[in-house]
């Protein structure tokens, strides 16, 4: 047995246990039956996770983050798939500006995002939370939209559009029985890496909120600040099994790390 | 390509200025207030005032140094992952390359909670160590630098180990065998040949390891508590316990010109990258 026959699969076991072994852990942490947070789990029952659908306030903000995941993606789809074929498409003056404007976004910190809006829209133009998150969500996707949608843009031979208009198609009727039928995989795959990016969105979401009004990644952060039960893990490891069923579906039937 | 100019920009103009009304005008004026004076004049006191603090010097090389340490751990643990990665039947790589990029679908929240679990008084790592007699009393791991160094290590190695990975496999198949062949022992190997063919691969994921760290905020905020910040944290605070935006206006400016700075740098890797590929 060589050294190099015995390192291979000690550094792959140590690697992926660091990296697995904590998710893994929270997992087991939430069929516990004992009122703490605590590994090995005392005893098996399902009442944490039970307890999860229970609590007013993740109810709340798990529905305010479905919403702004599924608005603020299908937003930034409809300003983001016009200017991805403008940019793939067309002679546009300014393309280079057009692109570095709207992926913009993605290199700025969120929160310092978070706080621009918070201090220079929400409270000069008194925008409520709600719409200053959506606007803030659709901001954020706004980039994985066109770097996916462009992608697939440019992947697709421009050729058969342009036929479809000398056949006396016009050119919006191109669009939508041409490109669009072709790059459907592409904005899927856009939808669900926005969905993804925003739902687990935390830093862009701290200063906007209200009453009541939270995303449930930051209600999380202050439910666990002040409670120690399982019921955090309960939920992470729920939304952790939402979201690689998610992702592994969409790799199965859209070859979704192609787009992304 | 089609030419008609006013159908371009109708299509376009929606999203650009959605994103500057949304993101780039309140951004830019957030980062220049930090550069007013009460009159309305320029001024660059506020940075002296911020730097001369020795709290938020202790914050920002705090901030630098644990970048920098996460960046080094990723990169040495990442070529070791990544080269066992590659070598591996191709069934078991797409298996093992899977499990690595697993971490990055599950909420940051989620996985940063994990290590209290994990580092937490009565956490697993000292009922062991209690168990075993190496200490009597529970160790304070958790709220310390070296909790936040864990946690960010774990969030951000997968993007290392995944740049590493297709930079090994870019490589030459008979780069490494032909240095062994000629005498190079595995310090040289990897020194001499491993390093500089996969030198841009290392750049683009230290660069999006290092801008990670810089920018996180949940794993500081939950595994360094209130006492260590780093400079996303020491924002949140000053905005919402101080109220003091003109900080809060400096410390997003040094955020955004250092990540500016690893973006650029990412940037010009990757056009070099490009150019030689499409040269060769």
């Amino acid at each position: 047995m060589t050294i190099r026959s015995l390192f291979i699969p000690l550094i792959l076991f140590l690697v992926i246990t660091f990296l697995i072994g904590p998710f893994l852990i929270i997992v087991a942490a939430s069929f516990s039956a004992g009122e703490t947070l605590a590994f090995p789990p005392q005893g098996f029952s399902l009442r944490w996770i039970g307890k999860v659908f229970t609590v007013e306030s993740f109810r709340a903000s798990f529905g305010m983050s479905l919403f702004l995941a599924v608005g603020g993606t299908a937003a930034a789809l409809v300003l983001g798939i016009p200017a991805s074929y403008a940019l793939s498409r067309y002679k546009l003056p300014g393309a280079e500006i057009v692109r570095t404007i709207v992926s913009a976004p993605i290199i700025v910190p969120g929160i310092i995002v978070g706080l621009a809006l918070l201090r220079y829209i929400v409270v000069p133009f008194q925008v409520g939370i709600t719409p200053a998150l959506f606007l803030a969500h659709t901001a954020l996707v706004l980039p994985y939209a066109v770097r996916v949608v462009s992608a697939s843009l440019d992947n697709l031979r421009s050729d058969i559009e342009e036929a479809a208009v000398l056949l006396g198609s016009s050119r919006l009727g191109a669009f939508f029985r041409v490109v669009m039928p072709n790059i459907r995989g592409g904005i899927l795959s856009a939808f669900i890496l926005g969905f993804v990016t925003s739902f687990n969105q935390v830093p862009v979401s701290l200063f906007l909120s209200g009453p009541g009004v939270r995303t449930l990644p930051v209600d999380m952060i202050a439910y666990m600040e002040i409670v120690f039960d399982p019921s955090v893990a309960a939920l992470s490891s729920l939304l952790a099994f939402l979201s690689i069923g998610i992702v592994f579906l969409a790799e199965r039937f859209l070859g979704f790390s192609r787009y992304v | 390509m089609f030419q008609n100019r006013a159908e371009a920009l109708a299509l376009a103009l929606p999203a650009a200025i959605f994103a500057a009304a949304v993101f780039l005008v309140p951004v830019v004026i957030l980062l220049s207030d930090g550069f007013r004076t009460s009159g309305g004049g320029w001024t660059i006191s506020a940075y002296t005032d911020f730097f001369s603090n020795s709290l938020n010097q202790a914050v920002f090389l705090r901030t630098l140094k644990l970048g920098a340490l996460v960046t080094i751990a990723s990169a040495v643990i990442g070529y070791a992952a990544a080269f066992a990665i590659v070598n591996l039947e191709p069934g078991m790589k797409g298996k093992m390359t899977g499990l690595v990029v697993l971490p990055l679908m599950i909420s940051p929240v989620a996985r940063t909670y994990a290590w209290i679990v994990i580092l937490g008084r009565t956490g697993i790592v000292n009922e062991a160590f209690q168990a075993l007699g190496i200490t009597e009393a529970p160790l304070r791991i958790l709220f310390s630098e070296t909790a936040i160094f864990i946690g960010l290590l774990q969030l951000f190695l997968p993007l290392m180990i995944i740049s590493l990975i297709s930079a090994l496999e870019n490589m030459p198949k008979d780069a490494v065998p032909a240095a062994r062949v000629l005498g190079a022992n595995w310090f040289q190997v990897f020194w001499k040949v491993i390093l500089p063919l996969t030198r841009e691969g290392l750049v683009v994921g230290g660069t999006l390891v290092f801008t990670g760290c810089l920018t996180a905020y949940i794993t500081p905020a939950i595994l360094g508590g209130s006492k260590v910040l780093m400079l996303e944290t020491l924002l949140y605070q000053q905005v919402s316990v101080s109220n003091n935006f003109v900080s809060a206006s400096v410390i997003a400016f040094i955020l955004i010109v250092m990540s500016f700075a690893a973006n650029i740098l990412l940037k010009r890797v990757a056009t070099a990258r490009n150019k030689r590929r499409k040269a060769a």
